[in-house]
């Protein structure tokens, strides 16, 4: 089998006394869509911080698309698409001009930045609103497109923190039909999330709660741990947290 | 390493981001005019016009004479007169008035039979500027009068005597490069240094710090951009906004203040090229200690206030205590006002101030390193 | 309507609010004692030792004798000596001395004449303000020297002389000048920047939205916001006073209770005009660019502190008018220096009133929308 897209081993981050990230190990391979799932504080943005070079982890090991991130984030950073749980986009330029910053910064120019540009337009819905200011977009919208331009160089991997924060559910359906796309054409994803209802939609997950790894697996293997078959993932993940001796944060 | 593309990418994000908000077209049109009306005509340490009260018991033709040389010159005027002494007073204490001149009965006798004809001059000294100047305006504008009385009298002091006046050391004095002596002179030329600081350094420190705040630095970040390429795409809009200014202020100088400029723009030009480099310097090194607009915004203020102050600006170096002397010298502004000063008044070229701009230049570069350093360590 | 218990629990709130923002506290103390610093001991008009460049041509010794008178004056000393006029242009170039002066090789001579003896003095005009005290200063002193060589056992009065007095301030220290007006200055800035700070903090953070759904009345929101900043505002006039009257030597003359008075008139207009702007503009970052540039630099530049309201043109001086600094800057003063009462000075106190009075009365008029009555 090829080199996973991305491997983690035992990756630890502390600030302090706080363990934000305990000890964390897991694979993903080439194509999948990986969900991290866990309440707020569990230590999602930490680690995928740590896996595209935005924070160097205080112990462990990552490789990313066969690099280490902590050492070569410079190569890697052109072969990795990102979008943070922070707002990304520059609310006061036009949609074209924030696809147009993407370009330049990736330098994805001429007839590749046209057909990209408008591919982007395309999937996010928002051909003929090139001169809309971004902040003026729906929220919806605007998810979309920083999706496009964090795919606009076309990465083989990408790293979605939350997403889908506060989008209404029909939006958060058809963004992730875009993610499912993006994987069928070969792209990895990792995607966290906090609803637990969009870990449906992911091949593999990854259960985190207060910085530690609690369970890994298919949603079915995971639904499997519990007797009962068609319980939810909520209560998945409540019952083996609550197997773990721990309570749920957040 | 530095790929053009990107940064020309981000440049334009930059100046569309920035002629996109009304608070830079207000900052970099608004406050340069703002900062020369305040500087060319509020900060006026010119005497003229000073409020007198005037108390004559002498009520001759003398008194009214000396009045009238006591006014022509422009330096007081009078807003108020007399018979009782209390008056004066109560003007000053009032602040209605800061000078007051006390004719006492017998001031033309006096002055006729040579006795030394004397008159009281009240100054108010919360001024001390003002009160100064004034004093020594006074004191000369009687003495003169008097000699120039006598001499058209013919009655020589010393009565009995009667020698020609003796005359003595004749002072003739010449104010180079400002021959009226207007303060506006010193303090307008200034007003050039003083944008261009302000605006560099608070621009970069703002537009930094504010991708900070709303988290699209991050997003920059896990880009192919490198620092330098960041520092570039900060740096070099603000620059060209200061040049812009420099342009603004020079010619409103010139044109409307009718100060002269008697130097070579072009030194001009290059120091303020440093300068602008050694203020951007600033501002990226406040954008790293600040997570937010606002720290950002209350960093420059601290740091800006010791440095106009310290700088010979508003207040010359020569009179502050040796320690305050010493820290000036640290100051790139005080550099930079000297050789503003000097294109601007005195014609003085590159021969005179080369001192000035090597010590500029090399503040630059360290100001300039220090904050790059500092930069990539906080990118990381 | 004003119930006291609500207004207590408003001030309270403030007053943890601010001991748990170390930022706001170091501001309120730490700008005042650096502004009285730089201000206090670095500025100073005193002019002395101006840095003088002397070509003495004179064939005789009269012309040292000059020199001397110069020098002994304590306003100049002799930086230089160069052999040449020419030299001395260089230097004012440069502007390493204030002024030139040249005796001619036949100045001697003149004055065992009786004179005249022309004498030539330069001066570096480009620093306006000292060059004008630099030239009063010269005339004064050749003057002076020319009566008594001239004369030398004659006793001879000049024809007419004026005898003058300073009042308020007789050493003409600039000091003296300076530090009572920069309390003023402080005040204004420590007022408006506090509250433009804390209060547009509070309007981001929603809390104001909060407030608005308890029973509890503007003008309590307004004054217990307020309480706890006229404390700090005192304590910093207080301090600044010690240290000007201890550190500095500035003579205090006046009643300190007017003073109190007054300062609180003050406070309660700045502090109250700071609330309107944050709450104006609820941006905190706009809230205080506006506070500093609507307070600090009238209350610099046009407050009568450092430059003359007098000399400036006639619509400076309207605008003035309108400047609360203005008013506080002439009560300081009065009170300091001239040790003036209430007689005199009810015209400030009146403004101060207005001014308190207005101040409130935005501050309150701005939460109308969000909290009733």
């Amino acid at each position: 089998m090829s080199e996973a897209a991305i491997q983690a081993r035992e990756l630890t981050r502390r600030f302090g006394d706080f363990v934000a990230v305990d000890h964390a190990t897991f694979q993903v391979q080439t194509g999948q869509v990986f969900g991290f799932l866990g309440p707020n504080g569990a230590g999602k943005t930490t680690t995928i911080r740590m896996l595209t070079g935005l924070l160097p982890p205080s112990s462990g090991v990552a490789r990313v698309a066969g690099l280490d991130p902590a050492a070569e984030s410079r190569r890697l950073r052109g072969r990795l698409g990102y979008m943070s749980q922070l707002f990304s986009l520059y609310g006061d330029l036009t949609v074209a001009e924030n696809i147009d910053l993407f370009g330049g910064l990736y330098e994805v120019t001429g007839e590749r930045f046209r057909a990209r540009r408008a591919w982007v337009l395309e999937m996010a819905g928002l051909e003929g609103q090139e001169k809309r200011l971004t902040a003026e977009l729906p929220l919806g919208w605007k998810q979309r497109l920083a999706l496009g331009c964090a795919v606009l160089h076309e990465p083989p991997i990408l790293f979605l923190d939350e997403p889908t924060s506060g989008v209404d559910p029909v939006a958060r359906r058809a963004f992730w039909d875009l993610i499912d796309a993006l994987a069928e054409g070969g792209t990895t994803v990792l995607v966290s999330t906090h609803y637990m209802e969009e870990a449906e939609y992911c091949n593999r997950l990854l259960l985190m709660n207060r910085g530690r790894v609690i369970a890994e697996g298919t949603p079915g293997e995971l639904r499997a741990r519990l007797e009962t078959p068609d319980a939810s993932l909520e209560d998945v993940f409540v019952e083996l947290v609550r197997r773990e001796g721990g309570a749920v944060v957040g | 390493m530095i790929s053009v593309p990107r940064v020309r990418a981000l440049l334009r994000k930059e100046l569309r981001q920035l002629f996109r908000d009304p608070k830079t077209k207000r900052m970099v049109f608004g406050a340069p005019i703002i900062q020369l009306l305040l500087f060319g005509y509020a900060v006026n340490t010119d005497v003229t016009r000073v409020a007198t009260f005037v108390v004559d018991h002498d009520r001759t033709e003398a008194s009214r004479a000396l009045l009238d040389a006591f006014t022509a010159p422009g330096y007081f005027q009078v807003v108020g007169r007399s018979a009782r002494p209390a008056d004066l007073d109560a003007a000053l204490d009032r602040g209605s008035v800061a000078v007051g001149l006390w004719i006492p009965r017998g001031f033309a006798a006096d002055l006729a039979g040579g006795r030394g004809a004397t008159v009281q001059v009240l100054v108010d000294g919360t001024n001390s500027n003002t009160a100064t100047v004034a004093q020594g305006y006074a004191t000369r504008i009687v003495r003169s009068f008097g000699l120039a009385r006598a001499g058209a009298g013919g009655t020589g002091a010393g009565g009995a005597n009667a020698a020609p006046l003796p005359t003595g050391v004749d002072l003739r004095t010449r104010a180079w490069y400002n021959p009226d002596l207007a303060s506006r002179v010193y303090n307008v030329p200034a007003v050039v240094a003083l944008i261009l600081i302000l605006m560099c350094f608070l621009l970069t420190a703002m537009t930094v710090v504010r991708e900070r705040e709303l988290g699209t630095l991050e997003q920059l970040m896990v880009s192919p951009l490198s620092a330098g390429e960041l520092m570039l795409g900060k740096t070099l809009p603000v620059a060209l906004i200061g040049l812009a200014d420099l342009v603004l202020v020079v010619a409103v100088a010139i044109l409307w203040f009718d100060i002269p400029f008697r130097g070579n723009p072009l030194l001009l030009l290059a120091a303020s090229a440093v300068f602008i480099l050694a203020s951007l310097g600033l501002g990226l090194f406040i954008s790293t200690v600040s997570n937010t607009q606002q720290e950002a915004f209350m960093g420059m203020f601290m740091v800006i206030l010791p440095l106009i102050i310290l700088s010979g600006f508003m207040y010359p170096i020569h009179t502050m205590p040796d320690f305050f002397q010493g820290l000036t010298l640290l100051n790139p502004l005080r550099y930079f006002l000297e050789i503003v000063r000097g294109v601007f008044l005195k014609g003085a070229g590159l021969a005179v101030l080369w001192p000035q701009l090597l010590v500029l230049t090399a503040m630059a570069a360290g100001i300039l390193t220090l904050a790059t350093l500092r930069f990539r360590r906080t990118l990381r | 309507m004003i119930d006291a218990v609500r207004l207590l629990a408003m001030a309270r709130k403030e007053t943890i609010q601010i001991r748990r923002d170390p930022r706001s506290l170091a501001l309120a103390f730490a700008v005042p004692v650096l502004m009285l610093i730089f201000f206090g001991y670095a500025i100073t008009w005193d002019v002395d030792d101006l840095p003088l460049a002397v070509v003495n041509e004179d064939a005789g010794t009269r012309g040292e004798r000059l020199v001397d008178a110069f020098t002994a004056s304590g306003y100049f000393v002799v930086a230089v000596r160069p052999a040449r006029r020419s030299d001395a242009d260089g230097l004012l170039v440069r502007g390493s001395v204030a002024g030139v002066l040249i005796i001619p090789p036949d100045f001697s001579r003149r004055m065992s004449a009786g004179g005249p003896a022309p004498v030539q003095f330069l001066l570096d005009g480009a620093d306006a303000n000292t060059a004008t005290i630099a030239l009063n200063y010269a005339e004064a002193i050749a003057g002076r020297w020319s009566r008594d060589a001239v004369l030398s056992g004659r006793t001879v009065a000049l024809p007419a002389d004026a005898e003058s007095r300073v009042w308020y301030n007789p050493t003409l220290a600039s000091r003296n000048m300076i530090v009572p007006g920069l309390i003023a200055v402080i005040m204004s800035i420590i007022a408006a920047m506090l509250t433009a700070l804390t209060i547009a903090r509070e309007w981001e953070r929603g809390t104001m939205e909060q407030l608005a759904s308890t029973p509890v009345h503007r003008l309590e929101v307004v004054l217990g916001k307020l309480l706890p900043y006229v404390v700090i505002g005192m304590a910093d006039v207080a301090l600044a006073v010690a240290v000007g009257v201890t550190l500095f030597g500035v003579p205090l003359n006046g009643s300190v209770l007017l003073l109190a008075v007054l300062t609180l008139l003050f406070l309660l207009g700045a502090l109250g005009l700071g609330i309107f702007i944050s709450a104006a503009l609820k941006s905190q970052v706009l809230a205080t660019q506006v506070a500093m540039v609507a307070t600090y630099l009238p209350a610099l530049l046009l407050s009568g502190f450092l430059f003359d309201i007098a000399s400036m043109p006639a619509v400076l001086r309207a605008i003035t008018l309108v400047i609360p600094a203005r008013y506080y800057v002439a009560v300081t003063r009065g009170i300091f220096l001239k040790g003036v009462g209430i007689q005199v000075l009810w015209v400030q106190g009146v403004a101060m009133l207005i001014f308190a009075t207005v101040g409130l009365g935005l501050a309150t008029l701005a939460f109308r929308k969000r909290i009733a009555a």
